[in-house]
């Protein structure tokens, strides 16, 4: 007996590898729950200046995060959550980053010359200013920014993390970022950063290519409906089909 | 349905768009309500108790004798800006009226068990020292501490080597807090009677307090009255409350 071949596929191909799937996911859970607790945590104090100080560079201090955004309850509920799952952050970041380098999906990611160029192109044809969408790789430029960022920025929260979390023992990492205060106050802001960036790519999942949801969770992808393929803007895919346009009339000849 | 037709239907292209739309923005609003000001789901206990015992050993292991808390350059003092905090419905007061004269009582795995008067500690080599107060809140504030260093007190009392654990005890109800003995004997770890020069006001702690920037404020027992050297934590006030025990910057 012999074993019958798979099926071919016909059209669509493997996106991503499921150590890539499995780590996306697993990171979704991770940073919303360290986003919440932070935010539960930061609650108990909503500012960011020294005792009997003033801190600069912070509008909104004393004025405390709506209840919605935070997880865990209360301030020693969130402590727990995010002391917990900070390891999980971490040990799936280093799975991820160790997958890309060993497995060659780096070269995907790593910015090139021209990349800004083709960013420019990208914000032109999403702003009706270019007809046609810019050729591309795996991810359009503004992706490839956004991919390569993030896992920087995931090192950055760490690493202030770790500096507000140990200030005496491992005091050369919170001098490096200006002392507990300012360590502080980059671990904020690179939280922002993060969830801004998040909230960007999630939205246009939706709003261009929400075909990637299926290849980030089947690994599969059909090429013929990439945005590219699509000449996709946000929103594209739920337009009413586009008629085709009267022909232009004939050009009257001058008489 | 023919095999072709289940294939496509399973592949990409046969999942309908509008069904991704609504199921996932479902899933999301789930995620969103359960996430809700909870404290997540109960079942996630053990692992955060796990998580946490895990943490104690990566912060035991990552404490140091020699890393000393310096306040930075420029830093202002907090003066009277620096909270006063308690567990008593009001400032507990020691009333000599009623209890007699305050005395810390300092025993457990001792050479020699010991009463201190304020007078007592005051007699002790005293050290003053400028640091931080980490607050678990995540504030801090700049205030210098004049006491009896607390390696100084074990000293005195010839404590036993094999004792692991330090409980401080207090008489602002039954607050306490249990260390660990590398921490009370860090440098900076005072039994601080003064505060920026002047004697501990009851705000603050009088007669005495523990007091060390290499641990959360909830660990720095106020109103001190007993310490005890032993083999064995005993939790505390906080730290059976559901805040971690290490509590260690």
């Amino acid at each position: 007996m012999t074993t019958p071949h798979p099926p071919a596929k016909a059209k669509s191909r493997k996106r991503h590898h499921w150590i890539v799937r499995v780590t996306h996911w697993v990171n979704v859970v991770a940073i919303i729950i360290m986003v919440g607790s932070g935010l539960q945590i930061f609650n108990a104090y909503p500012a960011f200046a020294r005792k009997g100080e003033i801190f600069c560079c912070y509008p909104f201090e004393h004025k405390p995060i709506p209840d919605w955004l935070t997880f865990g309850g209360w301030l020693a509920g969130a402590r727990n959550w995010h002391f917990a799952m900070m390891w999980v952050l971490v040990v799936n970041g280093l799975i991820y980053l160790g997958f890309v380098y060993l497995h060659g999906e780096w070269r995907d990611l790593v910015p090139r010359k021209g990349d800004i160029r083709d960013s420019w192109q990208m914000v032109k044809f999403y702003t009706f200013r270019r007809k046609d969408h810019p050729h591309q790789g795996k991810h359009n430029a503004l992706q490839k920014g956004t991919y390569f960022a993030l896992p920087i920025a995931g090192a950055l929260a760490v690493l202030t993390g770790i500096a507000i979390w140990k200030p005496v023992q491992l005091s050369w990492l919170t001098n490096l970022f200006g002392g507990y205060v300012w360590a502080r106050y980059w671990h904020f802001i690179i939280m922002l950063v993060i969830v801004i960036l998040s909230v960007i790519h999630v939205f246009m999942v939706f709003a261009v290519d929400p075909y990637s949801i299926t290849s980030m969770i089947t690994g599969n992808y059909d090429p013929a409906l990439s945005p590219e393929a699509r000449n996709a803007r946000p929103f594209y895919h739920l337009l009413p089909p586009r008629r085709t346009p009267p022909a232009a009339p004939p050009p009257t000849e001058a008489t | 349905m023919n095999d072709k037709d289940v294939r496509k239907f399973l592949s990409i292209n046969g999942i309908d768009r509008r069904d991704f739309l609504i199921g996932g923005s479902a899933l999301i609003s789930a995620a969103l309500v359960t996430a809700c000001d909870s404290s997540g789901p109960k079942s996630a206990e053990p692992l955060l108790r796990f998580a946490e015992r895990k943490n104690r050993t990566v912060e035991r292991k990552l404490f140091r004798h020699t890393s000393m808390d310096v306040v930075q350059a420029g830093a202002h003092d907090a003066g009277n800006k620096l909270p006063s905090y308690f567990v008593s419905p009001t400032v507990p007061v020691w009333d000599e009226s009623v209890r007699g004269k305050w005395a810390l009582e300092v025993s457990g795995m001792v050479g020699q068990p010991m009463r201190f008067t304020l007078d007592d500690l005051q007699r002790l080599p005293r050290v003053s020292n400028r640091v931080n107060h980490y607050c678990v809140e995540g504030w801090t504030a700049v205030e210098t501490w004049t006491g009896v260093p607390f390696s100084e007190l074990a000293r005195v009392v010839r404590a036993d080597p094999n004792a692991r654990f330090v409980d401080f005890q207090s008489f602002d109800d039954d607050y306490h807090e249990s260390w660990d003995i590398e921490s009370a004997m860090h440098r900076q770890t005072v039994i601080a009677y003064g505060l920026d020069g002047k004697m501990l006001e009851p705000a603050h702690g009088a007669p005495a307090r523990l007091y060390s920037p290499v641990k959360l404020g909830y660990k720095n027992t106020k109103y001190l009255t007993k310490i005890v050297f032993m083999p064995r934590m005993n939790g505390g006030y906080w730290s059976d409350r559901g805040y971690e025990w290490y509590g260690g910057v």
